[in-house]
């Protein structure tokens, strides 16, 4: 914007001519180029789809990059693949950004003796390392994140030639190394379990997170939430218990929350075991081990004494206990990141011993045979050993790739001080981390879009990782570099190297399979079962379970939550997941302290005052937010923020180079380890002191109470199992009974009678988890800004699909109108609605008479249409809408939000909204269009399911289902007829007639029902 | 043929003047006064001013277009809006309403220009700037042997002066 | 004798001989002779202001509305709110002139001239705002129904359509009334000025000479104009207030708004006539012609339009509550005791409080207390369309997307150009046409003085 181009003279001619005529051409001009010699396969104007693999966490879902003429615009799932099934998280989604983010290494980089950088060529640069590398002597290390048994094996092969000791460490900072210790403790097999929830009827989830960020969150939130799909035929809906001191969207997806004290999770795992041992042993059924040991282990764990120690009442230990027992299919699932305490591996251990008890073992537990699991991260310990040997002058060179360790290690560890002590540090990150900024030499890896690579995240899943663009930059993959790097080391190490290219190596690797078909699919996937049974062994009887004890700072314990948008931090440079607000506290761009209305009133803050949180270890300057559920002894603080480095991650954006965005809490982490070896987060107190200062949080949403209005809906068990919508009613007052609450669909004045269409869609809130993932679909898909943390403060963000968060129906009381933010969560009551809000499109919509002049009108197939080159921008459609879905450009962002290169991936379908002009969710009407013209050429009508708008496309749970509502067989039809009880109108009283029909939340309540499993 | 030019300070006996004078016959008569004076101008002219017919045709165009552009350009490309009616009266009313307005008060500026002979380059010679202050004017139009007379009758109803243009 | 040939009006542009001239005129047309330093002064800072904000509008054309205070939800914030405060002012004049024109109640002469003036100038002040308040200014000649090759019109169901017809229809409409008015005093200063006036008003009035059949038909003229001009003026707020009644939002969709703006309107209008014309009368003095009566019965009107305002306050709460729709009792229940109540209760104070002092006959002739009354009834008339729109807009039906607005220094600077806007041209008019009907005022003189001459017969 600095420099005044034609559109703006255009503008400011106009302006001062009083008038409008010059402005009439005041858009950009571009040249279009044909292709002088047309590429095969490419046809302009249709996309291609490439199957390929996600990386960003070692769930490694399958994936189809969408391309247009040669650039991937949009990443979706692929349906064929097991893991994900063509869904994909946040994550997920906004990880196309790597590959044109504006931070990319254009080339290889040498620090010069300034310390500063310098771009040198790759030739020079791969002649440095080999020769650093020769002169090592063996003294060389590798620290990596997860690489795919293909790139892996190469790096391993490549340090044994280039003579290294002690080799590559494969780092996860969300590693779960307690899972395998505590299934060699309590099976004798040192495997990581495999969680199958498919068809589960009773899920206890201790802090897991299992539909956040938990070992493989897109497949647990599909099994979880189609286990608890109510289909009135058979009332087979799975109970999900979640554990834990925090409210976190897990837990406001569960139906019943224990707020157990932290660190207690294994002893209540114990005492329900117990509970459940007694009951299954008198229905005679087996207890997954010798009873005799298993009621040795269980002994001193009665629901009385645990009780007390856990917070949990004995008689809901009780009531759980029978339960569970009486489960078909249970599983009890272990703690995630957030509780590993010091004794997670007894905790967890507890847990699969509970799950051994209820027979979980061997139907949703699998344990995999030793060979056929997946590779495991290097335990926390050895990391730690690595960075002594770093401190010890014992590495020489240090060969990282995609790791951040400065960032998801504790400061205490001393790994940059380590990291200053190795002669020659060579990272192959593609984007710039703080890490990678200590570097000597930079070799810049492809991002996965360039790459070929494959994975292994579990027995039976081969999935293949394969470019879908030419690489943007003078980039390497880090598979050729290295053997470059081999050959010029020489010709004793080259001879130890495979020959040919990395991608020779892929194709020689899945050699034993059809190759061609692979690429495809996106892999090889076979049905073979993951893993099997095993009875707990003796060795389970010298676990001892004790609660674990906390580095003592001052009263409140620190809860590091893993950000479920941001996973460790890896996210925190994608603009889309740092816009996107926290799926709980709606918080966007920042780091915010949960704490009490206890804790805030004890410390005299209030939400936005900034406390100093400090342990033994760090300190830290953050804003509380003071929220009802969560402790009253903990302080929880997200994971992900506080990067230095980073387009988005920092704010250099903004030209503050250097300055972190938020705050990193595991600065406040001490670097130990579990009895185990593994990581251990859960493990400091902490002194919280108010200091006086106050923050504006970028909170996007005002209340949870949404005051009765029938936004977000819940119908109780009972009352669908009587088969009235009665209780539906009582959720407002009664005046309305679930046949009132739903508007059969009406074209009067909606649809063109004689066309055959009228597009809709189902929201289905029983299974939203309020992920997100749709709107960083949604997003990306539509070419929507992303407006940073300055404008969000100032609620100028542009999404067209919110995820509105409420709890229970509300309460009209008028007082509540008052302060904000008003939260109504309370300790152990879990009544959360995650409710997406889109425009729904109405038959009778408000938006469509006030705009005066057509900008905003019903399209004949029942779309609200949106005509940016007619709208003047008065706003008066935004006004009169009731579901506030329509956004304004108050700026030109089409500079501001894509910076170069980030503009190519913007989807040519869809315009670049101008200044001035409103927008809103089209359903996404460049892919009705698209299908529609397929149809066209294929000559028939657009079937069903041959639309899918993106949030549709990347749901997890397929909450959401797009169709015609014209047809009466369409699959959106079919699931709201299937569904009379549930089916509601948002705000129907406003009688809008929209074309979305949400499906209402089901309340299942606490008391698991005897009828509801058999 | 010469002018004769009466000055009053009454409007009343303007009126009674002008009343006499016509009914004389001196019908060739044009009256000034400083504001409007209905006995003056009722004695001059009896019968009311047509800018009413102006204003009527104005208003009557008003309400027509407004109905007529509004429903055909409703029609002339249908639309939905909002599951609304293409034609529907009530929004509409209010346009038709204003136009009725607005050419009815532009029809009747023309009609106060057409009856008021306004705008005029010409200036009466008998006119003169005392007519603007406070005083009445009656020129009177007459043969030269009716001068007397008319100067008498101006006399009978208190003219205080009495002269003829231009002499 | 012949009769010497008609003169031109160039012929008449001399000096005319001293005639016996009038003390009305003297007096009234000294307002437009020489001006004071102080005027320039005002004047000069008015221009200075509106040059302000013209630059602030330019970068806010150039940069985009974001420099505004709006926040989602509240996409309509300050110039709505100003558009209509000045469109309420621009309702004193026409009411005055046409209604009460009808009503045949004389003393309006005195006022009316200066009245009709604020109409006209108000109506275009808030004009402005239509444009300011615009995402893409370029493109809003779309709001305009010209034939083009999309073959595309506009949308006559729209408030915001009714509103372009109704506004530009009041400001035609004021400003033939205002002109009409003017012509026979154009022709008084015609025949008294000197030089480029001469010029001027010899072609404004037309050539005007006050005979009968001109007399006449300005009669008619200025009863039809009132008779179309009352209507208009009751319709014209009433459409500005439809942009809010039909929409669905909570504390805008009320069938009460029409007449509850109306009166408002008026109320403001006059409290603006009151502001203008109490320093112009003591500078200028013409005490001798607006007299405290005047300001009595405007007075009178202030404080029946005050009633109406505070019924109109009460009974929306009343229907809030008696509605039982909690979305409408929320927004309600806001906007006295949530964020915006100061602004709320400014608007109580100033628009249903303090005028009930105008009860007592004392402050009804109290000039000094009028003057400060006037002030106070502007602002929190300012504020009553803040709180109609900005708590209606932020809290809507949805919890979740509720939004908290406070304007930016760029907005509040235009706003504050828009005063100055309206300032400068007013003080403008003071010097080129006469701030007193001096025809209507003569005819009052006139008639009695004739009546107590004729008493001596």
């Amino acid at each position: 914007m600095a420099e005044l181009d034609r559109r703006d003279f255009l503008k400011l001619v106009s302006v001062s001519a009083g008038g409008a005529a010059a402005a009439g051409c005041s858009d950009h001009v571009e040249k279009l180029i044909p292709y002088v010699v047309q590429p095969e396969e490419i046809i302009p104007g249709k996309a291609i789809q490439y199957a390929s693999t996600c990386l960003e966490c070692p769930a490694a879902c399958g994936l189809h990059v969408r391309t247009r003429e040669g650039r991937p615009i949009k990443l979706e799932g692929n349906p064929e693949h097991p893991v994900n099934r063509g869904a994909l998280c946040a994550l997920g989604q906004a990880s196309i950004g790597r590959t044109y983010h504006p931070d990319r290494y254009a080339k290889p980089r040498l620090r010069g003796a300034g310390g500063a950088y310098e771009e040198i060529g790759w030739d020079k640069a791969t002649a440095l390392l080999a020769e650093k590398l020769g002169a090592a002597g063996g003294r060389v290390r590798a620290l990596t994140g997860e690489l795919g048994p293909t790139l892996g094996s190469l790096f391993d092969r490549f340090l044994a030639a280039a003579g290294s000791s002690g080799g590559r460490l494969h780092y996860e900072p969300f590693g779960y190394e307690a899972l395998r210790e505590a299934s060699r403790a309590v099976f004798g097999a040192g495997v990581r379990p495999i969680f199958d929830l498919e068809g589960a009827d009773f899920v206890i989830d201790f802090g897991a997170d299992s539909l956040e960020t938990w070992l493989s969150p897109v497949e647990h939130a599909r099994q979880i939430e189609s286990a608890r799909e109510v289909t009135s035929a058979e009332g087979r809906e799975a109970r999900l218990i979640y554990v834990g001191p925090r409210l976190s969207m897990t837990a406001g997806n569960a139906d019943e929350w224990l707020p157990a004290k932290p660190g207690s999770e294994g002893i209540l795992a114990l005492a329900i075991a117990r509970v459940a041992f007694d009951a299954v042993r008198s229905a005679g059924r087996p207890v997954g081990g010798d009873p005799g040991l298993l009621e040795g282990i269980l002994a001193g764990f009665d629901a009385e004494s645990v009780a007390s120690r856990s917070g949990v009442p004995a008689e809901t230990i009780l009531r759980i206990g029978r339960a569970i027992a009486q489960a078909k299919r249970p599983a009890a699932l272990p703690p995630g990141v957030a509780l590993t305490s010091r004794r997670a591996t007894a905790t967890t251990a507890a847990v699969l011993i509970l799950d051994a008890v209820v027979g979980a073992i061997g139907t949703t537990v699998l344990l995999p045979a030793e060979a056929a699991a997946a590779p495991e991260p290097a335990s926390f310990r050895e990391i730690l050993k690595l960075v002594d040997a770093m401190a010890s002058g014992q590495v020489a060179v240090l060969m990282l790739g995609g790791v951040n360790p400065v960032h998801s290690l504790p400061p205490g560890a001393g790994f940059a001080d380590a990291l200053a002590k190795v002669d020659f540090v060579v990272s192959f990150a593609s984007l710039p981390d703080e890490t990678s900024e200590r570097a000597h030499l930079i070799l810049p890896d492809h991002t996965p879009l360039e790459s070929w690579g494959d994975a292994a995240p579990q027995p039976g899943v081969r999935s293949l990782v394969q470019p879908s663009v030419r690489p943007l930059f003078d980039t390497q993959a880090l598979g050729d570099s290295l053997l470059q790097v081999g050959r010029a080391m020489g010709d004793s190490v080259a001879a130890q190297l495979p020959a040919g290219s990395f991608r020779s190596l892929v194709e020689a690797a899945w050699s034993g399979t059809d190759f061609r078909a692979a690429l495809i699919r996106g892999g090889v996937f076979e049905a073979a079962p993951r893993g099997g049974a095993l009875p707990v062994a003796a060795s389970a009887a010298r676990i001892e379970f004790k609660l674990p004890q906390f580095e003592e700072a001052g009263p409140y314990l620190v809860l590091p939550v893993p950000s479920p948008l941001l996973h460790d931090g890896r996210g925190a440079n994608l603009s889309w997941l740092q816009e996107t607000p926290d799926p709980v506290t709606k918080v966007a761009w920042q780091s915010w302290a949960e704490i009490s209305h206890e804790t805030a009133k004890a410390l005299g803050v209030e939400r936005g005052d900034v406390v100093a949180v400090e342990t033994g270890f760090g300190r830290l300057e953050l804003p509380a937010l003071p929220r009802g559920g969560i402790r009253d002894e903990v302080i929880a603080i997200a994971i992900g923020q506080g990067h230095t480095v980073g387009h988005y991650a920092s704010h250099d954006a903004e030209g503050r180079a250097g300055e972190a965005r938020g705050v990193n809490v595991i600065a406040l982490l001490p670097p130990l380890t579990d009895e185990s070896g593994g990581r251990a987060w859960l493990t400091a107190r902490a002194k919280v002191t108010a200091t006086g200062a106050h923050a504006r949080i970028a909170q996007l949403q005002f209340t949870d109470n949404q005051r009765k209005r029938q936004l977000a809906e819940s119908v109780s068990l009972a009352a669908l199992a009587a088969g009235d919508g009665a209780a539906h009613g009582e959720a407002h007052g009664g005046e309305h009974g679930s046949h009132e609450i739903r508007r059969p669909y009406d074209p009067v004045n909606d649809a063109v009678p004689e066309s055959p269409y009228r597009w809709g869609m189902a929201i289905d809130l029983d299974r939203c988890t309020g992920c997100s993932a749709c709107v960083v679909a949604c997003s990306i898909e539509n070419n929507v800004p992303q407006v940073g943390e300055e404008w969000v403060l100032r609620g100028r963000q542009m999404p067209w699909i919110r995820i509105e968060r409420y709890l229970g129906d509300g309460e009209a009381d008028l007082e509540n109108g008052r302060r904000r933010p008003e939260d109504r969560e309370k300790l152990g009551d879990v009544d959360v609605r995650h409710s997406p809000m889109m425009c729904q499109h109405c038959g009778a919509a408000p938006c469509e008479p006030v705009c005066p002049v057509l900008a905003t009108y019903h399209t004949p197939e029942g779309l609200n249409g949106m005509i940016y080159n007619r709208c003047i921008g008065t706003r008066y459609c935004s006004n009169n809408c009731p579901y506030k879905v329509r956004r304004f450009n108050f700026f030109d962002y089409q500079i501001e939000s894509w910076p170069e290169p980030m503009r190519l991936m913007l989807n040519p379908d869809v315009t670049v909204r101008g200044q001035g002009v409103m927008e809103k969710c089209t359903y996404c009407v460049q892919r009705i269009e698209t299908a529609r013209q397929d149809a066209k050429n294929a000559g028939h009508p657009i079937a069903d399911g041959a639309i899918t708008p993106a949030c549709v496309q990347t749901c997890p749970t397929h909450a959401l289902q797009f169709g015609n509502l014209k047809d009466p067989q369409s699959g959106v039809n079919q699931r709201i007829e299937g569904n009379p009880k549930r089916a509601y109108h948002a705000l129907h009283v406003l009688n809008t007639r929209p074309g979305s029909t949400y499906l209402a939340k089901v309340s299942r309540g606490a008391e698991p029902e005897e009828g509801g499993h058999s | 043929m010469p002018d004769v030019l009466g000055i009053w300070n009454d409007p009343g006996d303007v009126a009674e003047a002008v009343t006499r004078l016509r009914g004389r016959g001196y019908t060739d008569l044009e009256t000034y006064s400083p504001a409007p004076f209905t006995e003056v101008d009722d004695a001059a002219i009896e019968k009311p001013s047509r800018v009413r017919l102006f204003t009527l045709i104005g208003g009557l165009t008003g309400v027509v277009t407004g109905y007529a552009m509004t429903i055909w350009m409703a029609n002339d490309w249908q639309i939905m809006l909002g599951g609304k009616p293409f034609s529907s009266i009530p929004p509409y009313t209010i346009i038709a309403f204003e136009l009725t307005i607005l050419f009815g008060g532009l029809m009747t500026l023309i009609g106060l220009l057409v009856f008021g002979r306004l705008p005029s380059t010409k200036i009466d010679p008998a006119y003169s700037a005392r007519f603007s202050a406070e005083e009445f004017g009656v020129r009177v139009r007459c043969r030269e042997r009716d001068v007397a007379e008319v100067e008498a009758l101006m006399r009978g109803h208190h003219a205080k002066e009495v002269s003829l243009v231009g002499a | 004798m012949t009769p010497p040939p008609a003169e031109s009006v160039a012929a008449m542009i001399r000096p005319v001989p001293r005639a016996p001239d009038s003390k009305v005129n003297r007096d009234l047309l000294a307002v437009m002779e020489g001006a004071s330093l102080g005027y320039w002064a005002l004047l000069g800072l008015s221009v200075a202001f509106v040059g302000l904000a013209g630059g602030i509008w330019i970068y806010q054309v150039y940069k985009g509305l974001g420099i505004a205070g709006y926040i989602h939800p509240v996409f309509w914030g300050a110039y709505i709110v100003t558009f209509v405060f000045w469109v309420g002012i621009a309702h004193a004049g026409t009411l005055i002139s046409a209604i009460l024109f009808l009503f045949r109640a004389k003393w309006r002469n005195a006022i009316n001239r200066s009245a009709e003036a604020m109409t006209v100038i108000a109506v275009l002040t808030a004009a402005q705002f239509l444009g300011i308040h615009v995402g893409r200014i370029w493109k809003s000649y779309f709001i305009l129904p010209y034939p083009n090759q999309r073959g595309l019109w506009v949308n006559f169901k729209s408030p915001l359509l009714w509103d372009t017809f109704a506004i530009t229809t009041y400001a035609t409409t004021s400003i033939v009334f205002l002109y009409v008015g003017l012509i026979p005093d154009l022709a008084i200063a015609r025949d008294r000025a000197v030089g480029w006036r001469k010029l001027l008003y010899s072609v404004l009035s037309l050539g005007w000479q006050g005979t009968s059949r001109q007399w006449k038909s300005h009669n008619r003229s200025v009863l039809h104009l009132s008779g179309l001009a009352t209507p208009l003026v009751l319709s014209v707020h009433s459409v500005v207030s439809w942009d809010f009644a039909v929409s669905i939002v909570p504390g805008w969709h009320a069938t009460i708004f029409a007449p509850y703006f109306v009166a408002g309107a008026i109320f403001s209008g006059f409290a603006m006539v009151l502001t203008m014309m109490i320093p112009v009368r003591r500078i200028y003095g013409l005490e001798g012609y607006i007299t405290n009566y005047h300001f009595e019965n405007m007075s009178r009107f202030i404080l029946l339009t005050s009633i109406i305002v505070a019924y109109a306050y009460g009974a929306e709460y009343f229907m809030a509550w008696y509605s039982g729709v909690e979305s409408e009792q929320t927004a309600f229940y806001r906007r006295a005791f949530g964020p915006y109540w100061i602004s709320t209760w400014t608007m109580i104070l100033c628009n249903g409080v303090f005028p009930q002092l105008l009860w007592f006959k004392k402050l009804r002739t109290n000039v000094p207390f009028l003057f400060v009354l006037s002030v106070l009834i502007n602002i929190g008339m300012w504020f009553e369309r803040y709180v109609i729109i900005i708590t209606g807009l932020s809290s809507e039906y949805d919890p979740a997307a509720w939004g908290i607005y406070t304007p930016s220094w760029y907005e509040l600077g235009i706003v504050a150009g828009s005063f100055a806007f309206f300032a400068h041209l007013f003080l403008i008019f003071l010097k080129i046409f006469p701030v007193v009907a001096i025809a209507e005022v003569k005819e009052i003189a006139i008639h009695e003085r004739s009546h107590a001459h004729a008493g001596e017969h």
